[in-house]
């Protein structure tokens, strides 16, 4: 009985003991800054990490805030520009609690969410003024020498900051960056037009430079042709011509007898002209068959049979 | 003693209203769900402690008038209990008309709130795990629950005691309320204490584990509802409070389900159980058992198993005392030193653009003609638009066409400097991902959109790697970009884009084609040319050899004719003359008119014949 007694003892002891250091006691990390309030004023502010003591609550109570950068996306919003084109642009931030006094008592129980809302309408109003000062190829450019991101980047950087610094939120811009760009729906349909045009461009210039060059070749070598049939034809008629002036030698002997040679030459002819198809109709005066005169009446046709 | 009972029990009436209302109050400001089903939870006790201290009041004065009505007979020396007159008992009526109807009642109120609370709370966590503790305000909420934890853990202690002692029914269900209170409270706290150690959903799952409690309650005091109507009223028996829960009971006393638990065992094994040294031992010791556990539990926290690939930070109270390599570590027990892990070696990747859906992951083809995922596009510089646009005009400067391309760009990553990597960023990987977003979009913006989808892209993902990296190291990341891929660049598959570009492919391929088959005509009409110019000379040539030689031949032949000529010339020329008559006439018709008289006519049918074969030719249509 008097060990039970011991051990409840020891029990009420740890759970004193571990009640007592929630309590009095609380840690700060290496990431976090520490806003330490007693009866509700903020008294204290620590930074640096360990271990630290304070009264209970209600005294004494304490808010704890991430250090460390935080970043954020903004909503990916319309503007127009300087050349009246509609352009969609949203940018991320890098912000942390510059002073955590100041910034725990602007915002709802020191909500970073709240900050950022706060920062966001901020960012939304310098941004669309900064977007209205240039123009599309300042944001888009095939020549990367005229574009102007970086520039634009500061410019809506130092605009917010200039707006943080007017009243103390204990907030800093460590830095911005535009992250994402587009164009609205129907715009970008457009494009999407425009971009099929420049294909189907592409496409007739592919396909009739491709038959004007087929054409071409063809052409070329129908030329080429020509020209060689002609140069064959006019060798052809340069070695008939050269048989010509060989044959032509023998005309001399021919010329010891021109009636004779020329009597041949008429048989020649005679005999390249008539052929199987041809049909000679001829009276009785044509040798041989004169012969049919000279004999007696009842002689000749019966010659023939 | 009775009206001390009755003290008691309104002091845990008070007790459990007044802590009631600060848990309402605590649930509120820390916003904790859990801490709201434990606000219900002592609602509960704050039913069952009016319901049970108002008819300790009843029997209390039941009890008075007895004793006064006794004093009264004993001095007068009649019974007035022979009367039996009903109305002679006023005190006795009203605790049984309590009893027979306020207290059903009461019970069906208890049922509500059980089964009310439990459905409303469950509903108001929402379907979905969240974490809607207010950031400032959970540390005092812990603080608050777990001080009205000892507080109802002390009254409760001590109403169960006199309970038991007294043997006092009515104390009992209100006390085991308060004690059950205590625990339930302990547990919100605990909850709140899970979410602070990263475990953001702590709270919320112990809101839903009290809900459920809840509706058990309301089962088991429905069962106790319908049970009483068949319960056999027998005289003299002192019938349970109905609104006396087991659940809390148990809840309440641990230690009474070990009883229920060795009658369950001594009955089950036909032997006493429960009487064997163990199950004693373990009895006798259950509190130097759990400490012991805790004890262990603490323990274990003194020693960390870092795994290959990872680094972890370790923290003593709040400050950064080293970074742990693989292995096991020894360290100050929780909640002294934390140690937070990460993933150093190992490769981390994450896609800029859309990251490919599971299905297109699967596929073995990628094509530019069929959508990976929710596609992004990204606008580009288009300098073939540009010419077009510009062409003919001096506004050049003005008007600059865009184009517009979808990318999944993955970005491999490792941690190199983990102390970097925890403590100068609030979310490293969130930020890491918005800077390599930045660099592919300021990239893109600054490119030509034909470039960028055929020859530049090596140059591009080398470039993109460096600038990524230069952005990460400026913003102190502590990560290495290991690689930046641009394999999957391509024009947008909306309205059919893309596949106008495969058509320009195709185009290119037909035009080529084209100019192959040109070639190849070309070819051919060049070769047959050579061959019928070359069959042409030749032809030429064996004319002019044929010609010349058979001038020769005609020429030695005349030479040999001419002397038989000038022997005879009419005979060898008539001779000549028949000979080539007679070879040249030897196939042709011949029509000889040996006739005299001229004057006929005669008419010759010089008419081809058709041959023969032609006339049995068939012509079909």
């Amino acid at each position: 009985m008097k060990n039970k007694n011991l051990l409840t003892i020891v029990i009420a002891f740890v759970l004193v003991v571990i009640f007592a250091l929630l309590l009095f006691s609380f840690q700060v990390r290496q990431s976090e800054v520490v806003v330490k309030s007693t009866f509700l004023k903020p008294t204290d502010t620590i930074t640096s990490p360990g271990l630290y003591f304070k009264w209970p609550w209600p005294i004494q109570s304490i808010n704890r805030f991430d250090q460390r950068v935080q970043n954020f996306e903004d909503k990916f919003s319309q503007n127009l520009t300087h050349d009246s084109t509609m352009l969609q642009m949203s940018v991320y931030v890098g912000w942390r609690i510059s002073d955590a006094k100041a910034f725990f008592p602007r915002f709802p129980s020191g909500s970073t969410l709240a900050a950022q809302t706060l920062l966001e309408q901020m960012l939304r109003s310098v941004k669309a003024a900064v977007i209205g000062k240039h123009n599309l190829s300042d944001f888009v450019n095939s020549d990367p020498s005229e574009l102007k991101f970086n520039d634009i980047e500061k410019e809506i950087q130092a605009g917010v900051a200039a707006e943080l610094s007017t009243n103390n939120y204990g907030m800093s811009l460590e830095f911005l960056g535009i992250k994402k760009m587009g164009l609205p729906t129907d715009v970008t349909q457009a494009v999407f037009e425009r971009m099929k045009a420049e294909r189907t461009k592409l496409i007739s210039e592919a396909q009739f430079n491709g038959e004007a060059e087929a054409a071409k070749i063809k052409s070329s070598a129908e030329r080429q042709a020509a020209d060689t049939l002609a140069n064959a034809s006019a060798t052809a008629t340069r070695i008939e011509g050269e048989g010509v002036a060989e044959a032509a030698k023998t005309l001399a002997v021919f010329q010891q007898n021109p009636e004779l040679a020329v009597f041949l030459a008429r048989l020649e002819a005679i005999k390249s002209s008539a052929n199987k198809n041809t049909t000679l109709i001829l009276d009785e005066r044509t040798a041989p068959f004169d012969l049919f005169r000279s004999l007696p009446a009842n002689v000749g046709p019966n010659l023939l049979k | 003693m009775q009206r001390s009972t009755q003290k008691n029990g309104l002091v845990n009436l008070a007790v459990a209203l007044l802590i009631f209302i600060a848990c309402q109050g605590v649930s509120a400001f820390g916003g904790s769900l859990a801490a709201q089903a434990a606000a219900a939870f002592l609602l509960l006790g704050v039913i069952v402690a009016f319901v049970s201290w108002f008819q300790m009041r009843l029997e209390e004065n039941e009890r008075a008038e007895k004793l006064e009505l006794d004093e009264l007979a004993t001095s007068r020396g009649t019974s007035l209990f022979d009367a039996k007159d009903a109305g002679s008992f006023p005190a006795k009526n009203a605790r049984e008309q309590f009893e027979k109807y306020f207290v059903p009642g009461f019970a069906i109120l208890l049922l509500i709130v059980e089964a009310g609370g439990g459905w409303l709370l469950w509903h108001l966590g929402g379907k979905t795990p969240t974490n809607t503790l207010r950031p400032g305000n959970a540390t005092a909420a812990l603080s608050l629950l777990a001080i009205f934890s000892l507080l109802l853990f002390l009254f409760g202690r001590f109403s169960v005691t006199i309970a038991r002692l007294e043997n006092n029914r009515l104390l009992r269900p209100g006390a085991s309320f308060l004690l059950a209170g205590a625990y339930v409270c302990a547990l919100a706290a605990l909850a709140i204490a899970g979410v602070e150690a990263k475990f953001p959903t702590a709270d919320f799952w112990m809101a839903r584990i009290l809900c459920i409690l809840l509706g058990l309650l309301a089962v088991e005091t429905l069962l106790t509802l319908l049970l009483e109507i068949y319960r056999p009223r027998i005289k003299g028996k002192v019938a349970r409070p109905l609104y006396e829960s087991r659940i809390a009971g148990i809840l309440a006393q641990p230690e009474s389900l070990f009883t229920t638990a060795a009658q369950t065992l001594d009955y089950q094994f036909g032997f006493k159980v429960s009487e064997t040294w163990f199950f004693q031992a373990v009895q006798k010791n259950l509190l130097v058992l759990l400490l012991i556990q805790f004890a262990v539990l603490l323990l274990s926290t003194t020693v960390v198993f870092i795994d290959a690939g990872e680094q972890a930070v370790l923290e003593r109270s709040g400050k950064p005392h080293g970074i742990l390599e693989p292995g096991p570590h020894f360290k100050l027990p929780w909640p002294t030193d934390k140690v937070y892990r990460y993933r150093t070696d190992q490769i981390q990747s994450f896609a800029v653009g859309y990251t490919p859906d599971a299905q297109s992951e699967a596929a073995t083809t990628v094509m530019w003609t069929v959508p990976h995922a929710n596609e992004e596009n990204f606008l580009v510089g288009n300098h073939l638009a540009d010419d077009s646009a510009n062409a003919g005009t001096n506004d050049a400067a003005n008007f600059k066409p865009v184009g517009l391309i979808t990318v999944s760009i993955p970005v491999q990553f490792q941690i190199t400097n983990i102390a970097d990597w925890v403590y100068k960023n609030g979310q490293p990987e969130d930020l890491l991902h918005s800077l390599a977003t930045r660099e592919v979009t300021r990239f893109l913006a600054g490119s030509d959109l034909n470039e960028i989808l055929t020859h530049g892209r090596l140059e591009a993902a080398a470039a993109l790697r460096e600038a990524i990296q230069s952005s990460a190291n400026e913003r102190n990341l502590g990560a290495k970009i290991v690689y930046v891929g641009l394999q999957d660049i391509h024009p947008p598959t909306d309205k059919d884009v893309a596949a106008t570009y495969e058509k320009v492919i195709g185009a290119q391929q037909a035009r080529l084609a084209a100019v192959l088959n040109a070639e190849a005509a070309a070819i051919r009409t060049n070769a047959l040319a050579g061959a019928a110019a070359f069959t042409m000379t030749n032809v030429a040539d064996a004319d002019r050899i044929t010609m010349v030689t058979a001038k020769y031949a005609q020429a030695a032949l005349f030479t040999n004719q001419l002397p038989a000529f000038r022997a005879a010339p009419s005979v060898y020329r008539q001779r000549l003359y028949l000979q080539a008559f007679n070879d040249a006439t030897k196939d042709a018709k011949k029509y000889v008119l040996l006739v005299t008289n001229t004057q006929d006519v005669v008419i010759f049918d010089l008419e081809e014949k058709v041959r023969a074969d032609l006339q049995s030719l068939n012509i079909t249509n």
